[in-house]
C-alpha cells in the first residue's frame, strides 16, 4: 500500500494533539504500522513540538506547520515544513542520557525510533525542512 | 489532561488522566510542584494516562528532582503501559521512583 498525505497545522502547542490524531488515521490505514503506531507518532509530535518550542521560540505566531507522511510500502517518509528561525543542524543534539535534567529528551526520542532524520533548510516556500525516515 | 487529587496523612496522590504533552506541562506543574513545595510524599497514579512526551517526561524528572532538594519523595504509581514504554526509551526507571 502506498501513502500520500500531508496536512497544515497552526504552530501553537494545542496543534501536538491534532497532529497525533492526523499521524494515527493516516497510519491506521496500513497493518504494517501497528507495532510501531505509537514510537512513530511520538516521533512526530516532538518534531512538531521542537517547531513550536524552538523554531518559534514558544511566541505566538499565525504561521502554519505542515506534515507530510509518506509510504512507498518499505519507507515511511515524515515531512515536517516550517517558517520559523532557521535551524542550525549541528546545533540540535540529543542530551547525554546521564545529564540527568528536564529538556532534551525530544530530539534523542526521535533518534531513537526512526532511522533516519536530515534536517535541510531554505525548502521552497519554507524555512526548515525536517525529513524522518523509518524502513519496513 | 484531568486529575484528581485526594490526601492521606502526608501522602497527596494526584490521579493523572489523558495525554500529557507540551500543551498541558504548566498545569501539570501547577498541580504538583505545590504539593511537592508543602513537604508531602507525593504519588503520581499514571494508570489512565494513554500518551506522555518528552515534555510530560521533564514534569516527571523535575518533580522528582525537587522533592529529593526538599527532602520527600514523588512516587510514580500503576504507570500505563504507553507511559513506562517512554520512560524506558528515556532510560529513566532507574532514575525516578517506580513502585
Amino acid at each position: 500500500m502506498t501513502i500520500d498525505e500531508h496536512k497544515e497545522f497552526a504552530v501553537q502547542s494545542s496543534s501536538l494533539k491534532e497532529i497525533r490524531s492526523f499521524a494515527r488515521e493516516v497510519l491506521t490505514k496500513d497493518p504494517v504500522f501497528q507495532n510501531s503506531m505509537d514510537d512513530v507518532v511520538l516521533a512526530l509530535a516532538e518534531a512538531a513540538q521542537n517547531i513550536v518550542k524552538h523554531a518559534y521560540s514558544g511566541q505566538p505566531t499565525g504561521d502554519t506547520m505542515k506534515v507530510d507522511i509518506k509510504f512507498n510500502g518499505k519507507q515511511l517518509i515524515i515531512e515536517l515544513f516550517d517558517k520559523g528561525s532557521p535551524a542550525i543542524p549541528q546545533n540540535i543534539k540529543p542530551r547525554k542520557l546521564d545529564d540527568i535534567k528536564a529538556g532534551g529528551l525530544g530530539t534523542f526520542f526521535i533518534g531513537q525510533i526512526m532511522d533516519e532524520v536530515i534536517f535541510k533548510t531554505a525548502a521552497t516556500d519554507w524555512v526548515n525542512h525536517l525529513i524522518l525516515k523509518k524502513n519496513y | 489532561m484531568s486529575y484528581k487529587i485526594t490526601e492521606e496523612g502526608n501522602v497527596a496522590t494526584v490521579h493523572l488522566d489523558g495525554e500529557i504533552d507540551m500543551d498541558v506541562t504548566e498545569k501539570a506543574k501547577e498541580v504538583i510542584m505545590p504539593l511537592i513545595e508543602s513537604g508531602k510524599e507525593v504519588h503520581l497514579n499514571l494508570k489512565e494516562v494513554q500518551y506522555m512526551d518528552s515534555s510530560g517526561i521533564s514534569v516527571l524528572i523535575e518533580s522528582h528532582q525537587k522533592a529529593a532538594e526538599l527532602g520527600t519523595k514523588v512516587i510514580l504509581k500503576e504507570i500505563s503501559k504507553s507511559v513506562l514504554k517512554v520512560i524506558m526509551m528515556a532510560k529513566l526507571e532507574q532514575i525516578l521512583i517506580i513502585e
